[in-house]
């Protein structure tokens, strides 16, 4: 039996509303689709990467109603009307110009290979919406989440400490 | 992920209705998704319904009875909320220890209590040459018992369902637990347990052809556990220590109920009605009780010096024996009827079938034979004999000859050798003794000389013995025949059940159409009341452990019908577990034998194993269950904080919840639903915390955790509660040192003591006892704070 109560679901991501219809026809979302995949596949927002899709390496994570969370673990299905904020949505729409936070990566080297660099910066990201000016263990502890397995975990701590620094003066 | 319909639930109602018509429910999502995703259930959902989107159910609220927790509270809310911390701080401690920052902002509290187990060999992925169905999805056995464990119980193991043995056994016989008092050297319980099934055990651990050891999970690895070997070193002890198993009932009921046939199915139901307290009469034609124990069974298989003792036993208990009596001509059953409350027919299945074979009068029939040299121990045999027939009867037919003194011995059956009937090892010993066998023939006639004496027979290839159905239809090719020479040929090609005794109107009443008695093989009830059977007369000629376990049933439901409730007996079930080393022995010890040339018509040819040897044949049973660890940290300290959980249901205490059963799927109903959960107010003063050992300190699941609640009054513990996480299939109250605690001032030594009484009764597998000593260090330290 196939079946779906919702026929339509809609997703604000980055500011922008995207309507999906839920289905098994050609085009459409099949109802067990996770965010990741969705994000990714269908609205074409590959910032956010699929690692161990499994929930435990926090590369697919992406900011939902102001939560960091993992999209790889989250079916689609379920974020209907939900605010979304993914990587490609920090930089200056108009201008392509990259977050402070986005620019202390490259500053400070937070990365290596970069795959695992989205979902940290994410992850951060929701930490600075809540808090301002986290301390070192609060970044950590926001970062747990996150595997790199070039070993940047130091310098990711380094460059997100850099950018609340650089927030904290510019004040 | 394979295509799922999806529902998002309105309201809980909604959701339980769906869940009712079979979908899946979804809180948070992250447990399912991963499994969803792995395909590691045997079966895969069509719907899943969500919860997800009922934020009436997320809240926080401070109750006058406690701390109340909506189930779709995020952990993420509960490890941050004031009131929790303010409250019961240690379960913000649990919450936090979850995964990771970004899963704990969509798990639930609720999800995370009915998490399933994170066992690697469950979760074992389908894309990676097919997911594992083990015991726990409903499947055989558990893979970590030899395998990997080092992340799995210390506390031993929990049966999910029967295992393959006793599932295989048709008395259903609890082996695993009555192997378990063996290797805690309780023979007293083994033997009260294996009674509870069979009363004969030394009996059918002679003769019973053991399907038990078919099904036995060491055959993945080598040989089968000997369960018969070991079975008969158990009925040695109950023979030895009899008097106390065979008592005569406290209490007499007043009933009185009539067996007839004193074969195993009689003496079965005669033993379990007496023991309830009623009176029992068993009626038997023979001589002797026993029946084909007695007159089917050679000697050398089962000594008759045994079934007397065992019926002995039986009369000791006060059952009367009206033996040599032919009920139908010495006595009717409406005679046998008016002084009984109930009939029991056990009366087997001995008469001779008609084959319709040219010459079948000058043949013999084997059952007769083997009666006749059973009870004479002699009897002139011919030179050349012929054995036809492929199962146990025949091999017994077959051996006796040879031991009779038979020149040769030949045995023509339909079958292929693997196909035959009988047990491998009848037809390996029946060659050993130099039986001849001719498998793949059937019989066409008899051949005689002019004198009108046996000759020998024509036999006609069989081609095939079953259809595809697995129904009797042998296929023959006429073409291809031979002659086996033989001057006696005894036909050992089955049997027929005999219910003429019953009288005409009787036997009408109680007749099933293939001219047997019908009653129904889980109750022993016929058409008419008061009349019971089972056994052979009403499936046909069959295993004597069916009829054991028809006459078992048929007691019980004597007992049922006529207001006799049997006192229960009562045996504490031993811990689940297993001998590390012993079970990674490949080999089983076999019984010892005589050899070939010792082999004699009147003595046993096995013998008993020896102590030490049985000892280590019962030490390779694997006492197959669940060994995996509860998952969830948020259930341990639940259990500690003495919470309680309501469902859209009913309200159950955290115990009852995460601990009676090893799957919360079979705690939950259909349709059940956690809502909320309610943690009471513990007193001021009180110490509790969560701690969680694991190798990483995000994501992974604990190895060893540990939620304690110490209230302190004056310096001392007024109540401790300490529960261990991941150490057992379910969250571990470590009540010794609770109780120990109580009342205690916390010094090195009452720490260092309660420490080790929290790990009490711990048994490591193979690979994990180094989390005994990392629960110990993590108990006490719990007490230095």
């Amino acid at each position: 039996m196939k079946q779906c109560t919702k026929q339509y679901i809609t997703l604000q991501v980055n500011g922008r509303t995207y309507s999906l219809t839920v289905g098994d026809g050609q085009n459409n979302m099949p109802p067990q689709e996770t965010l990741a995949h969705t994000l990714r596949d269908r609205l074409g927002l590959t910032g956010a990467k699929i690692g161990c899709d499994q929930g435990a390496c926090g590369c697919c994570t992406v900011i939902m109603n102001g939560r960091a969370i993992t999209s790889c673990m989250t079916f689609t299905c379920d974020c209907d009307g939900a605010e979304i904020t993914t990587i490609e949505g920090l930089a200056d729409a108009a201008t392509g110009r990259l977050s402070d936070l986005q620019q202390s990566f490259i500053d400070h080297a937070g990365y290596q290979c970069g795959f695992c660099t989205p979902g940290v910066i994410m992850s951060a990201e929701a930490l600075l919406r809540e808090k301002e000016q986290p301390t070192e263990e609060e970044v950590r502890e926001a970062l747990a989440g996150n595997y790199c397995r070039c070993g940047t975990h130091y310098t990711a701590v380094e460059a997100v400490m850099a950018c609340v620094e650089q927030r904290r003066s510019a004040k | 992920m394979k295509y799922l319909g999806f529902i998002q639930a309105e309201s809980v109602r909604q959701a339980s209705e769906e869940m009712q018509k079979g979908a899946v429910l979804s809180a948070g999502g992250t447990d399912l998704i991963g499994e969803l995703k792995d395909r590691v259930l045997p079966e895969h959902p069509e719907k899943v319904v969500s919860i997800k989107g009922l934020q009436e159910l997320a809240y926080i609220r401070e109750g006058s009875d406690g701390l109340h927790i909506g189930s779709n509270t995020t952990l993420r809310q509960i490890s941050d909320s004031p009131a929790v911390a303010a409250r019961a701080p240690a379960m913000a401690e649990a919450a936090y220890s979850v995964a990771t920052p970004n899963i704990r902002n969509t798990a639930t509290i609720g999800g995370n209590i009915c998490q399933d187990i994170r066992c690697w060999y469950y979760r074992y992925p389908d894309s990676l040459g097919g997911a594992l169905k083990c015991m726990r999805k409903g499947g055989v056995t558990c893979y970590a018992i030899r395998g990997e464990n080092r992340y799995h119980s210390i506390f031993g193991g929990e049966h999910i369902h029967s295992t393959p043995c006793s599932s295989a056994c048709p008395a259903g016989t609890d082996i695993p637990t009555y192997m378990a008092f063996l290797r805690a050297d309780d023979w007293d319980d083994a033997a009260k347990t294996i009674l509870q099934y069979n009363p004969m055990p030394m009996i059918t651990s002679r003769i019973c052809p053991h399907l038990c050891q078919d099904k036995c999970n060491q055959n993945l690895y080598g040989d089968t556990v000997n369960i018969h070997g070991v079975e008969r070193s158990l009925g040695d002890y109950i023979m030895e220590h009899a008097a106390d198993y065979y008592q005569p009932p406290q209490k007499e009921t007043g009933k009185t109920i009539a067996v007839i046939g004193a074969g195993p199915g009689g003496l079965t139901a005669a033993y379990y009605l007496r023991k309830a307290g009623n009176a029992v009469i068993v009626y038997d034609k023979m001589e002797k009780a026993g029946g084909v124990l007695r007159y089917g069974i050679p000697h050398y298989r089962l000594s008759k010096a045994l079934v007397d003792q065992y019926v002995e036993l039986l009369q000791g208990m006060g059952i009367r024996f009206q033996m040599g009596t032919t009920v139908g001509r010495d006595i009717t059953v409406d005679a046998i009827k008016e002084s009984a409350d109930a009939v029991y027919f056990g009366t087997g299945a001995w008469k001779q079938p008609v084959l319709g074979l040219e010459g079948e009068k000058l043949t013999e029939f084997g059952l007769d034979f083997l009666v006749e040299v059973n009870t004479y121990l002699q009897r002139a045999i011919g030179n050349d004999v012929l054995v036809c027939g492929g199962g146990s009867v025949a091999m017994d037919v077959a051996l006796t000859a040879k031991r009779l003194g038979a020149k040769t011995v030949r045995l023509a059956c339909l079958e292929q050798k693997n196909e035959m009937p009988a047990m491998i090892e009848e037809v390996i010993m029946a060659e050993e003794e130099g039986v001849k066998l001719y498998n793949g023939w059937g019989l066409s006639k008899v051949l005689t000389d002019a004198s009108g004496k046996v000759e020998g027979l024509e036999v006609m290839r069989c081609l095939s013995v079953r259809d595809p159905g697995g129904r009797f239809a042998p296929v023959y090719d006429m073409d291809e025949k031979q002659v086996l020479k033989a001057d006696c040929i005894i036909l050992a090609t089955g049997q027929s059940v005999d219910i003429s005794f019953l009288g005409e109107k009787l036997a009408d009443q109680l007749k099933s159409a293939r001219g047997l008695i019908d009653a129904d093989l889980g109750s022993g009830r016929t058409r008419r009341e008061g009349f019971y059977a089972g056994g052979d007369a009403v499936t046909g000629p069959n295993i004597a452990i069916r009829a054991i376990y028809a006459g078992r049933v048929s007691a019980d439901s004597i007992n049922q019908d006529l207001g006799v409730t049997p006192v229960p007996v009562t045996v504490e079930k031993p811990q689940v577990t297993f001998d590390i080393l012993q079970t990674k022995v490949d080999t089983a010890s076999g019984l010892p034998q005589r050899a070939v040339a010792e082999r004699t018509l009147a003595e046993e040819d096995h013998s008993s194993y020896d102590c030490k040897t049985a000892c280590s044949e019962y030490g390779r049973c694997m006492d197959c269950a669940c060994y995996a660890v509860n998952s969830s940290d948020i259930a341990n300290m639940l259990v500690a904080y003495g919470a309680t959980i309501k469902t859209n249901m009913r309200t159950l205490t955290a115990e009852e919840m995460f601990t009676r059963k090893t799957r919360i799927a079979d705690v939950l109903r259909r349709g059940e639903i956690v809502e909320e959960i309610v943690i009471p107010y513990h007193a001021e003063g009180t110490i509790a915390h969560y701690d969680k050992y694991r190798l990483r300190k995000s994501i992974d699941f604990a190895i060893v955790s540990v939620a304690s609640v110490y209230e302190m009054e004056d310096g001392k513990v007024k109540r401790a509660r300490i529960v261990l996480g991941a150490c057992a299939p379910v969250p571990h109250r470590a009540w010794r040192a609770e109780r120990f605690l109580e009342g205690k001032e916390l010094t090195p030594d009452v720490i260092e003591e309660a420490s080790q009484l929290a790990l009490y009764g711990a048994v490591p597998m193979a690979k994990n006892a180094y989390k005994i000593e990392i629960a110990k260090v993590m108990v006490a330290d719990s007490l230095k704070r």
